[in-house]
């Protein structure tokens, strides 16, 4: 059994807004004596958008209607239909997510692009799907090693390190070509860290300078410095934490950190030394990509090639974003997709026994209250891998008590387990509950408390559903 | 949350307010005892922890083989041990001179055993007390004759041909059965999650199964002889696999629609691999019952049913 | 003048037809008595042995198992039989022919001029009136070398073929268990998977995988995915790096159409090898055989497993294949009961081979069925080495997690090498030695054993 889904990235960042289509395959791994074991077996860009300026009304305003024609033209242009689009996400990075209507312009965006396609944001999660997009999980699972990428854009700089494939850490820092803009041969706007940078740097730089390439190069040889400082390539000053872009949150690297590689608009001038005029763009990406790469202490890490530079984010939102559930599961077609569902996840002391389990439901759902009313939500389980039907029964039974009060407010009861159970959990739990509610039962799925998920419609001939889980939090 | 700022908010936003502070805190107890939990569990200790002290010889089959390491000095031990995540194959074994060690050597033996006793013994009789299935033989009178002679296995004996065509329900919608096959610790282990798990899903459908028959000495093509014996419309039978090393508690559910001495191995739709290691017995059921009631309405099996 | 029948103690003993008098004359095997044509009591077994060794290399090669007109088989191993050679010996009793090549007269070189006179339902003949020992002496003093990017079978030479098997072909666990071999000097027969997933794409991804971690570190050896013929010769055609080309054959047309193949098949993959291989050659087939497998199919024409067995080897020489081995214990205990009747097939089996001209291996191997364990495979393994066997297979400590049985493992290698006074294959040793896990004398060295060190 095979099947495709067509998904698209799109991503609103400081400087640049990109859409990018692509395709999932999936396929039955399994023997066909077996149950089916339906996995993720190849994904291709099959549309890349041009790259766009990201169109803003004001500094604090983003241009909505203008990004909508952008989407607009790069589906047309594609030739793909909303219809046809199954997945994807839209992600608004770097200094645009926090631009007055940005969480505006994500809704809208999502519901424009298609059925399954969803919202998000957060520095973790964009260091993480700018990462994937690179190729950094890949590459790290490959090599059995830790592998890191910086992704550089026009506002931030986003890091994530993967070991062996898993997630090992992420950060962001302000730290972006696009911090410092030229217009005309003059400095037309300087970040607010980066004017504080620069007092520390006792640079002497102010809006309306000329721009002199001396200063200019002295600015992004002081922030290289500090990307070098974020990973203990250099001993930290005393004002490295005022670049982090959460003040508090530095990077802890829990291993060492072997390969890196770096994407983001100022990745290609890291990589190969652009000839020509520097202000381009109209910014700093330029010199600070040399700077970058004429640094001393950051070749001290193995280089990888990245898989993509600066369609990283873009291509991990379209392309590395979507998951599929276990390939024996229990659902309500009428029910999907279902969005932006936060998890309650029991621990393993709460799935210790029916009653801790049923009392940690209850007591976890007054987490997702507004008004006094329970929110709808998704409930994560682990148990064990390959329970027997009795525990089935009684975690069933749990679940139906603990959350009842959750189906008594009408809303579904989605269960997503780790182990492969779905199904016989989907059957028990229909099978004992008192009035019926609908119902998605899901495996394979791994997620964590603070988490959101969102669940779309079937895959494979009603095999499997996409599945996109949204790490909001990463400790 | 440390350090918040108007970007989490972006998503924060998005949803019904909840009560954050007490997530993080949640988030934080789960990370720290993930961590504990994790420093628990160092793999590559060489012999597990058995009660030494009270004159026992530790257990040698107390952790799966796939926990055990044994190369002293690796180049890159970490790389190693993820390695054996990935293969149930016994690796990492080191060696005496060119030869296994001791302790190796004796686990596979261990493994061995177990497998020749699953094809070696009988199910237990309180086994097929417990599930009350209605025992009958194939026209195989000994394991030895069994082993050598399939063709026999694959017929039922007289007084069972009797005994079934008077006891077991006729011309059911499906008849669930049971044999032992080649591993009579498949139906033992798994028996008690498969059976039951496949009722609850067919219930849902809203067929009954009624007794269930076990056939001694029984080879798969057994099933072909009770479909036209009972006039059933769709038989499953639950039997034990040849036994590997890895497990000798695996089990297979053969699916087929009015199946007859006649029809090809083909018409015939399998799930395999049903054991505590491999496909969970209980989901195992719930996708069969999934299958069984696709058969039904599809009124074809094995390769010509599209799944 | 053909004579059917003796008397042996007084008692009469009388067999209708060379197909019948063959069939009682092989060693018990539980194969032949579910087939109904094995000897019923121990005298007849050797009442039939004295008949047939007073028959005469011709009366044997004139019965072939199933008749020229109906079979292709028979007709690839009759056209293919040296008439000249032929005629020198068609009048040697069968007596004369086992005492030749028993004979310290007879060298290497005289039989492997008498096999190509010789057909399949002959070797399997002279093998009934071996014993045991016989079968080690006379396989021992044929050599059958054959190239395909290394040279195997020649003499001080013991090659292992890595078999990295994994239950759900999981990319990093195949990877897993073939360093692990590779440690233990293990692959330079072949690297050699039999996936669970037989899909061209699956079998492409694995062959593109093999081919990459054989450059990455520069293995002198051969890889192949033992797919189905069709679908390995699409993968070539697509560009997928395949050394070999991989089928199970039998001993009849009937039993190759179970198989889903025929001669033209088997044709076909040896020019699109020819074309479109990435190996040197010439030798670019692999088959695997195994007594019984013809009866399992009903393909067996009333014949005796040892003559099917001996049919496929006379199949495969025409196809010139660089590995060929028997899977001597995999069948089940229907076929080949105990250790006693593995042990005798598997001997059988590579005398049959070598005596043929192919290059012959054997998978020692057992189910969890069958009354034997691996102390049984490990003396078969010996004496396997002994009668100068090209190369067994080698599997993490002998357990195939994804076939279910057992057979010899990565340890093997190294000690029957020891044993034996042998090396791997020139080049692989070389290699050995570069790597590191043995020393210039084929000493292991604190490495030897130690898969992490092809991390990275």
């Amino acid at each position: 059994m095979r099947d495709e889904l067509l998904s698209v990235g799109i991503d609103i960042g400081t400087s640049t807004t990109q859409v990018i289509f692509s395709r999932i395959s999936i396929e039955d791994m399994s023997s066909g004596f077996t149950m089916p074991r339906i996995e993720i077996t190849g994904k291709s860009v099959v549309h890349r958008g041009r790259i766009h300026f990201t169109p803003l009304l004001s500094p604090t305003e983003i241009d909505m209607e203008k990004v909508r024609d952008i989407v607009g033209d790069e589906y047309r242009s594609s030739g793909i239909r909303r219809g046809d689009v199954k997945t994807g996400a839209v992600v608004i990075t770097g200094e645009t997510a926090r631009k007055r209507n940005a969480n505006e312009v994500l809704r809208a965006l999502s519901e424009f692009a298609g059925d399954f396609v969803v919202a998000t944001a957060g520095p973790d999660l964009e260091s993480i799907i700018a990462a994937r997009g690179a190729g950094a999980d890949a590459y790290s699972r490959a090599h059995s090693t830790t592998a890191a990428n910086y992704d550089i854009g026009g506002g931030t700089s986003n890091f994530a390190m993967f070991k062996n494939g898993e997630l090992a850490c992420t950060g962001c820092l302000d730290i972006g070509g696009r911090l410092v803009r030229v217009e005309g041969g003059r400095i037309s706007y300087i970040a607010p860290k980066i004017t504080e940078l620069c007092a520390n740097e006792r640079i002497r730089f102010f809006v309306g300078d000329r721009a002199e390439m001396n200063i200019l190069t002295r600015i992004a040889e002081a922030m290289t410095a500090l990307l070098e400082m974020s990973i203990g390539l250099r001993p930290k000053s005393s004002f490295y934490p005022r670049i982090l872009t959460e003040e508090g949150r530095d990077i802890h690297l829990p291993y060492p950190l072997e390969n890196m590689c770096f994407s983001g608009g100022v990745a290609d001038h890291i990589y190969g030394d652009l000839a020509g005029d520097p202000f381009l763009y109209g910014d700093i990406g330029v010199i600070l990509g040399r700077a970058i790469r004429e640094s001393e202490a950051l070749p001290r890490v193995k280089r990888f090639s990245p898989s993509e530079t600066i369609r990283a984010t873009v291509v991990g939102a379209g392309s590395h974003i979507t998951e599929i559930s276990g390939s024996t599961i229990d659902y309500d077609r009428e029910l999907l997709p279902v969005k932006n569902l936060p998890i309650l996840k029991l621990t393993p002391e709460d799935e210790a026994d029916p009653k801790s389990m049923r009392e940690a439901i209850a007591c976890k759902m007054d987490w997702f209250r507004a008004e006094g009313r329970v929110q709808p939500i998704a409930i994560s389980i682990t148990l064990k891998r390959s329970p027997s039907f009795l525990e089935i029964q009684d975690a069933a039974d749990a679940i139906l008590s603990g959350a009842s009060e959750l189906l008594a407010a009408g809303h579904p009861l989605v269960v997503v387990s780790e182990n492969d159970l779905a199904k016989v959990l989907g059957n028990t739990l229909r099978a004992r509950m008192t009035r019926r509610s609908p119902l998605v039962s899901i495996d394979s799925i791994r997620v964590s408390n603070g988490d959101y998920i969102d669940i779309g419609r079937p895959a494979a001939s009603g095999s499997v559903l996409p599945v996109v889980v949204k790490t909001l939090l990463f400790v | 949350m440390p350090g918040s700022t108007g970007r989490m908010g972006v998503i924060l936003d998005m949803y019904q307010e909840s009560d954050i502070k007490q997530m993080v805190r949640d988030i934080l107890r789960d990370v720290l005892s993930e961590q504990v939990s994790a420093q628990k569990q160092k793999p590559g200790k060489s012999v597990s922890a058995a009660p030494r002290d009270e004159g026992f010889v530790p257990d040698i089959t107390a952790e799966s083989t796939k926990e055990q390491f044994f190369v002293p000095a690796p180049a890159d031990r970490d790389g190693y041990l993820r390695m054996k995540e990935f293969t149930p194959a016994r690796i990492g074994v080191w060696r005496a001179g060119p030869r296994y060690n001791t302790f190796s050597m004796l686990r596979f033996r261990a493994d061995h055993a177990t497998a020749q006793d699953a094809v070696f013994t009988d199910v237990p009789e309180e086994v097929l007390k417990q599930h009350n299935f209605l025992c009958g033989q194939s026209m195989c009178s000994s394991r030895d004759e069994f082993i050598t002679r399939p063709d026999l296995g694959r017929r039922l004996n007289d007084e069972t041909r009797a005994l079934f065509k008077k006891e077991l329900p006729q011309n059911a919608k499906v008849l669930l059965m049971t044999g032992d096959g080649l591993s009579s610790a498949a139906v033992s282990a798994n028996a008690a999650d498969v059976i039951p798990s496949i009722k609850q899903g067919l219930k849902q459908q809203g067929i009954e199964i009624g007794t269930i028959p076990f056939v001694k000495y029984c080879r798969v093509g057994a099933m072909d002889e009770v479909g036209p014996l009972t006039g059933a419309e769709v038989v499953c039978l639950l039997i034990g696999e040849r036994p590997g090393l890895v497990t000798a508690e695996s089990m297979s559910a053969y699916m087929a629609y009015k199946p007859n001495p006649d029809k090809p191995e083909a018409w015939r739709t399998v799930v395999s691999n049903i054991n505590r290691g491999g496909t969970p017995p209980a989901e195992a059921g719930a996708h069969i019952a999934g299958i069984l009631k696709k058969i039904l309405d599809a009124k074809v099996s094995g390769v010509d049913l599209n799944l | 003048m053909l004579k059917l029948k003796t008397v042996l103690f007084g008692k009469t003993y009388e067999f209708k037809t060379v197909k019948e008098l063959m069939g009682k004359a092989n060693e018990e095997k539980t194969g032949d008595t579910l087939a109904g044509i094995g000897a019923e009591s121990a005298q007849e077994r050797i009442a039939a042995k004295v008949v047939l060794a007073d028959a005469l290399v011709s009366d044997i090669r004139n019965s072939p198992a199933v008749p020229y007109e109906e079979d292709e088989v028979t007709r690839v191993i009759q056209d293919d039989t040296n008439e000249k050679i032929y005629d020198e010996f068609k009048n040697f009793t069968m007596a004369e022919l086992r005492e030749y090549i028993l004979s310290e007269k007879t060298v290497g070189s005289d039989i492997a001029r008498l096999s190509r006179g010789l057909t399949s339902e002959v070797i399997s003949g002279v093998t009934k009136l071996m014993s045991n020992l016989d079968l080690i002496y006379g396989a021992s003093k044929i050599q059958v070398t054959a190239h395909c990017n290394t040279t195997i079978g020649s003499k001080g030479v013991f090659a292992v073929r890595l078999q990295p098997n994994h239950p759900t072909d999981d990319p990093d666990g195949i990877l897993a268990s073939l360093m692990e071999g590779l440690a233990y000097g293990c692959g330079d027969a072949v690297i050699g998977l039999n996936p669970v997933d037989d899909s061209l794409a699956s079998v492409t991804r694995i062959l593109e995988m093999f081919h990459s971690f054989k450059e990455k570190w520069a293995i002198p050896t051969q890889c192949c995915v033992l797919a189905h013929v069709t679908t390995q010769i699409q993968a070539v055609r697509n560009g997928a790096p395949s050394d070999l080309i991989f089928q199970s054959i039998a001993g009849s047309e009937k039993g190759n159409e179970a198989f889903g193949m025929s001669g033209a098949t088997l044709q076909e993959a040896v020019d699109v090898m020819k074309t479109m291989g990435c190996s040197v050659g010439p030798n670019v087939m692999y088959f695997e055989t195994g007594q019984g497998s013809e009866l399992s199919s009903d393909a067996h024409h009333g014949a005796d497993q040892l003559t099917m067995e001996a049919r496929c080897y006379g199949f495969a020489k025409r196809f010139k294949p660089y590995l060929v081995n028997t899977v001597v214990g995999f069948i089940g205990p229907e076929y080949l009961y105990d250790s006693k009747q593995v042990i005798r097939a598997g001997l059988e089996d590579h005398f049959m081979g070598k005596l043929t001209g192919i290059s012959m291996g054997c998978d020692a191997c057992y189910t969890n069925h069958m009354k034997a364990d691996q102390n049984d495979i490990e003396n078969l393994s010996a004496l396997l080495v002994t009668a100068g066997c090209n190369y067994v297979m080698g599997i993490p400590h002998g357990d195939d997690v994804m076939l279910n049985y057992q057979c010899t493992g990565y340890h093997e290698a190294q000690t029957l090498r020891t044993l034996f006074g042998k090396r791997a294959i020139p080049e692989f040793d070389t290699w050995m030695i570069k790597t590191g896990i043995i020393t210039p004398d084929g000493v292991p060295t604190d490495r030897f054993g130690d898969a992490s060190i092809f991390l990275k």
